[in-house]
Parts: C-alpha cells; sequence; structure tokens
C-alpha cells in the first residue's frame, strides 16, 4: 500500500447503543437466545462477546474456532442456509477488520449472525467453503473488497475488480474517487495509448484528447 | 504459462488486463482436475482427433448474456464441460458510494442496483435505514409500499418472462409483456413522477401520497392483469417447443439449492418454502393473505410456473391493499426522522430549518448500530446490513443482492448442461448485473 493512502476519521469503537427493546422491525427470528447458549456452553471463553441491537444478536468469536462454530450451527442446530457475509473496516488500531456471517436456519425459522474479528497482522480466516458452499463467491468478495486472505478457499480469485488491481477498494483509507492510473482501460482509438485515469480531471488533471482542437476564435477577439 | 490461456490468446490479444485473464483460464483449467484426469488415460493416445475440446469466451457483451456477464466455457462438443463465470463488468463500488453519502441521498442509487424492479430496493434500503434507526412508518404508507413492491415484482416478472421466452425463439410474448409493462409504468409514473428510476420511497414514509387516479388504474390493471396471464397460459403452459426446451433443464435439488444459497423463485422451483415475506414479514404481509407458489421439480419449466404464479398472486395482495388502505398521514411527523411535507417547507421558517437539516445531516442511527433488514425482491433475498457511527452517513452499507448469490448457482447448473441451453439457464435464473456487481 502505497504512503499516499491515508485516511483519518473517528474509528467506530467503545461505547454500544443501548440494547434497542422495541424496535418496530425487529424480527422473531433473530431471536436466537437458546443456540446462543449452546454455543456458550460448548466453547466457553472462546465466545467473545454477544452484543444486541434491534433484536439481532452477534456472536463473536475468535478465528480459531470459526470453523467448529460454523460446523456446530449447520450440523446440530441445523442451519443449513448461508445468506450472506459481510466484511467490515472497523478502523482501530487493534483488530481492524470484522467479517460478520449472516445464517439461517430454513427449518427452523432462526437468523444467526456470526462474527469474527481480524488483525491487521494477520489477515487470514479459515474458509467456510466446504461447510457451506454458497460461501465461495462471498469470501471472495470480502478479499477483494477488504483483503483479507481465506486459507483453504478453492479460487482465491478477486470478485469485481480485475487481477491487475492493487487495492482494496472498502478498506478507509481507499480514496472515493479511485486511485489515479490503477485501473487502466482500453485505448480511446485504435492508435491511442492507454488511457490510465478514469478520473483523472477529478484529481486535476486534463484527460488527455484523441484529437486536435481548434483554437478558439472568440479568445483571440478579446 | 498455462495450456488454455496459452491456446485462447494465441496472437498476445490480452493486453489489457492481462493478469486477470490469465487467472480466469488457469482457473477454468484447474477446476475440476479431477475429470480431466480421468479423460487423460481414456485419451492418451487419441489426442482428441475430432478436434472436440474447445474454450469459449461468451461475454461480457453478448444480448443472450441479460447484461454484462461473462463465461468462460470448456466445451466437448455440445456439453459444458467446466464453466467460470466473471463478474464485475458494472462494478460501481456502490457500498463505498454510501459511506460518502447520506442515508436519504443514497437512496435514488438504490435504483441503478436492480434496475428492473427499482421500487422494491428503494423500500429494501429505507427499511434497512429505519430498523437501524428505529423508526416506524404510518400504516398509509406501510400499505403504499407494500402494494407498490408487488407491482415492482409483476414489473420485473414480466420483462423475465418476455427476455427468457425471447431466448428459446418466442417474439411475439415479447411485445405482449413489454404492452404490460408500458401499463405499470404509468402508474409509476402517476405515483412516482417518474416512470423508471421512481424513487418514490423515503426514510419515515413515502414521498407522496396516491392520486385518485392512481387508486384507479392500480385497481383496473390489478383486476385486469390476471387475465392477460391466463390468456399467456393458454399459449405456453402446454406449448411443446417450449416445455421441450425448459423441461429437466438446469435441475437442481433441494439440497443443491440450499447449499448453493440460491434465492427467490429459484429456491421456491425446487420446493423450498423459503420467501422474507412469510420468514420475516416485514410492511404489512402479515395481515394480508396470499400464498407463496412451490413447484417441486426444480427445473426451468417449474421456475416459469412459480414466476407465472406470483404474478397472479401480487394481483391479489394489490387488491387487498387497496381494499385495507385508510386515509391518513404518509410519513413520521418528526423532523429528525424525516423529511417534512412540502407544505411546512414552503410556509413556515421550521419546516425550513428541518428540510434543510434533514438534507445536509439527515437520519441519524445511535453509534454502533448495526442491523440487518431483508426484503423479498422479486430475484430473491434482498437485504441491507447497516452499520452506523453516528453520524448521518452510515459507516458501512453492506448489499446482500439476489442477483449475485444466484449467479454462483449458475456457475454450477451451467456444467453439464449443453450449449443450447445455455441461455435458457442464464434466463431462468433471472440476474440484474446491475445488482449483482454493486
Amino acid at each position: 500500500m502505497s504512503e499516499s493512502l491515508k485516511f483519518t476519521f473517528t474509528p467506530v469503537d467503545g461505547a454500544k447503543p443501548a440494547a434497542a427493546s422495541s424496535n418496530p422491525h425487529a424480527k422473531a427470528t433473530t431471536e436466537t437466545d437458546d443456540d446462543i447458549a449452546v454455543l456458550k456452553e460448548k466453547f466457553g471463553d472462546s465466545i467473545c462477546e454477544v452484543s444486541q441491537y434491534a433484536g439481532e444478536r452477534t456472536v463473536r468469536v475468535t478465528p480459531e474456532v470459526l470453523k467448529r462454530v460454523v460446523y456446530l450451527l449447520r450440523d446440530e442446530l441445523a442451519y443449513n442456509y448461508l445468506a450472506d457475509i459481510a466484511g467490515i473496516d472497523r478502523f482501530t488500531d487493534e483488530d481492524r477488520y470484522a467479517v460478520v456471517y449472516n445464517i439461517v436456519s430454513i427449518s427452523r425459522g432462526k437468523r444467526f449472525f456470526l462474527m469474527v474479528w481480524v488483525d491487521e497482522s494477520a489477515m487470514s480466516l479459515d474458509s467456510i467453503t466446504d461447510v457451506y458452499k454458497a460461501a465461495n463467491w462471498n469470501e471472495r468478495e470480502v478479499f477483494d473488497m477488504f483483503g483479507i486472505v481465506f486459507a483453504g478457499h478453492p479460487d482465491p480469485r478477486r470478485m469485481f475488480m480485475p487481477e491487475d488491481f492493487e487495492h482494496h477498494p472498502l478498506r478507509k483509507e481507499f480514496p472515493l474517487l479511485g486511485i489515479p492510473g490503477s485501473l487502466p482501460l482500453p485505448p480511446n482509438t485504435p492508435e491511442g495509448a492507454l488511457n490510465y485515469d478514469p478520473f483523472s480531471a477529478a484529481h486535476g488533471n486534463k484527460p488527455s484528447k484523441s484529437y486536435e482542437e481548434p483554437v478558439s476564435t472568440m479568445a483571440s477577439k478579446n | 504459462m498455462s495450456s488454455i490461456a496459452s491456446y485462447v490468446d494465441q496472437n498476445n490479444t490480452f493486453s489489457f488486463w492481462p493478469r486477470h485473464n490469465q487467472a480466469l483460464y488457469q482457473r477454468l483449467e484447474s477446476k475440476h482436475a479431477w475429470l480431466e484426469r480421468s479423460k487423460v488415460k481414456a485419451a492418451a493416445d487419441e489426442e482428441d482427433p475430432l478436434d472436440n475440446e474447445m474454450v469459449l469466451n461468451i461475454g461480457p457483451q453478448h444480448p443472450a448474456t441479460h447484461g454484462v456477464l461473462r463465461c468462460a466455457v470448456k466445451l466437448d462438443g455440445e456439453r459444458i464441460e467446466k464453466c467460470v463465470l466473471d463478474i464485475g463488468y458494472l462494478h460501481r463500488g456502490i457500498e463505498k458510494l454510501a459511506e460518502a453519502k447520506t442515508y436519504q441521498e443514497f437512496m435514488p442509487y438504490t435504483d441503478r442496483m436492480d434496475y428492473l424492479s427499482p421500487y422494491s430496493t428503494n423500500v429494501g434500503w429505507c427499511l434497512a435505514v429505519e430498523k437501524a434507526a428505529g423508526i416506524a412508518i404510518p400504516d398509509r404508507a406501510a400499505w403504499i409500499r407494500t402494494m407498490m413492491c408487488e407491482l415492482a415484482r409483476i414489473s420485473s416478472h414480466l420483462l423475465w418472462l418476455g427476455v427468457g421466452l425471447m431466448d428459446a425463439g418466442a417474439v411475439s410474448v415479447f411485445l405482449w409483456t413489454f404492452e404490460q409493462r408500458e401499463n405499470i409504468y404509468t402508474i409509476f409514473d402517476e405515483v412516482a413522477g417518474a416512470r423508471f428510476t421512481v424513487s418514490h420511497s423515503r426514510i419515515g414514509g413515502v414521498a407522496t401520497d396516491l392520486s385518485p387516479k392512481a387508486i384507479h388504474l392500480l385497481d383496473s390493471f390489478s383486476k385486469d392483469f390476471p387475465k392477460v396471464v391466463e390468456g399467456w397460459e393458454k399459449l405456453l403452459n402446454r406449448n411443446r417447443i417450449w416445455i421441450d426446451r425448459s423441461q429437466g433443464v438446469g435441475v437442481l435439488s433441494p439440497e443443491e439449492v440450499v447449499a448453493l444459497g440460491m434465492t427467490g423463485p429459484n429456491l421456491r422451483g425446487s420446493g423450498i418454502a423459503h420467501d422474507m415475506r412469510t420468514f420475516e414479514p416485514y410492511l404489512k404481509y402479515s395481515e394480508l393473505d396470499y400464498d407463496v407458489p412451490i413447484r417441486t421439480e426444480g427445473d426451468s419449466l417449474a421456475r416459469y410456473f412459480v414466476r407465472i404464479a406470483e404474478l397472479k398472486e401480487s394481483c391479489k395482495i394489490i387488491q387487498q391493499c387497496l381494499q385495507a388502505m385508510q386515509p391518513g398521514p404518509i410519513r413520521v411527523d418528526d423532523a429528525k426522522r424525516s423529511y417534512p411535507s412540502k407544505d411546512e417547507v414552503y410556509y413556515s421558517m421550521e419546516g425550513m430549518i428541518h428540510d434543510f437539516m434533514y438534507t445536509s445531516e439527515g437520519v441519524t442511527p445511535p453509534r454502533g448500530a448495526r442491523s440487518y433488514h431483508a426484503i423479498e425482491a422479486p430475484k430473491g433475498e434482498l437485504g441491507f446490513m447497516i452499520e452506523s457511527d453516528g453520524t448521518g452517513h452510515p459507516w458501512r452499507a453492506h448489499l446482500n443482492s439476489p442477483s449475485f448469490t444466484n449467479l454462483q448457482g449458475l456457475e454450477s447448473m451451467l456444467e453439464g448442461a449443453v450449449m443450447g441451453d445455455m441461455v435458457i439457464l442464464i434466463g431462468t435464473i433471472d440476474p440484474v448485473m446491475g445488482e449483482a456487481d454493486k
């Protein structure tokens, strides 16, 4: 990562909001206290934290036990359907990234949120593609956007960005307008050189033109 | 250099994004290596004399891919042996954009995600923000949203039907469905003031109330439309060509669809009755009487029947909404949570200030709040996960898009299919690249 990528903002850490007891959109499917009790009994200290907001319980576990927890959820608690995996850049000094697994039990009508924190020095997690086949593309997306490597993933390529791209766009230090020269575009004319910058004007450069602009006659009169 | 990559890139034509193309073809080559190895033994001394083996690149620009979907396939004669999908050609970084917008500012962007049913995506976003901020919306707004979401479902399924059948060779159905889509556009125009990118939903309610003309249009459309569908069914349900093209094509067992994480009609076509409207009822769905149609065959024809049945169910829901809807406010009367009405803005100082504050700051869910809300979009489970840092901008907004999850399933559906069924299979899972590529 180049030195120019800097981002300063108040990181999201510290006090959690009070568990909103009466959220109008709270769903019965996210009341998973029984399952959390099962996990706590089985894994003890590896369950770091159970947070609750809008009726949603999120269980944070250590990266070491992630795969065992996921196996337990699928095999013993009938969570057979992986709905989503989301990465979050918390922008804190320690445990900077979070990955949230959104797992559904269709038969029992429950939705479970599992969370893992990943430190910048580690940047690696166990892949759960052998538990849920559906995790394949979602994990590729998290890798593409945050750079978290999933160990044991069968197809560790980027999801959206081309392989030639070197950055991870959803990290907070990545600028909204992109990095000049990071995404080469095809030539605009058959003979023309590669136009390296889609947002050159935004970065203060004049876009290269494939034609000669006529000299303005209006300007010479004034 | 691998054999496939060098075979395809004969004249070094991929000077553009070379590493990406190399990785893609290497993946295609390395996939299911066991299948290759068993074949190598059988054909060790033959060396493919008929030249059956072929690597073909379809897309991203191809009319049958329904958008910018790129499929690299390895063919053995007509049979697709292996397939690797490449998406991201419409990637705009919409989640990154959301971090730089206020919650309300981002809402029009959601129109451009699933551009075939913009209303449902609007509602999906607004509900997610309302859950994060704990805003309850007035009854009338909920009824309007429910009704218009169902209209968006009809509109999306109509496009799927017309385009999907055109892929199979039937051009006239495309024209008929677009005639009906035109009627739906007229209703959206009357309700929201825009035909395509409606942006009608607001955080805390909807932008405008329904006019009497809009109610009349909705009523007559939902009464007449089931008869139109019945007319199409007379043509299609027992049509030899359509059945031959779709029956037994792309069969997915219930175990497979769940393992692949597919959503929406693709899940219900394989006999899994999983629908966000009943799984996690939102808006007014718990008060309505409707069926969630399922089929157990799991092939393309089953998915066709599911979607056709959903068209009629949606009309039923719209009728019930029109019956149950009572006059009342359409937005929350709280300037910290929703836009004040235009009357207030134009005729009172307070209203003006509130409007200004709401535009520049907007709703602020509590710091550290994280919540997920999913709706049943026409394509399946559409969810937004929002994490707040206590400001008016989302710290992280994550989109769980149904097209993305369904496309993942398409990759394994295509393997083993014949080349001629490929367009049918892409059509049958109904992907929208604007949503899959984020």
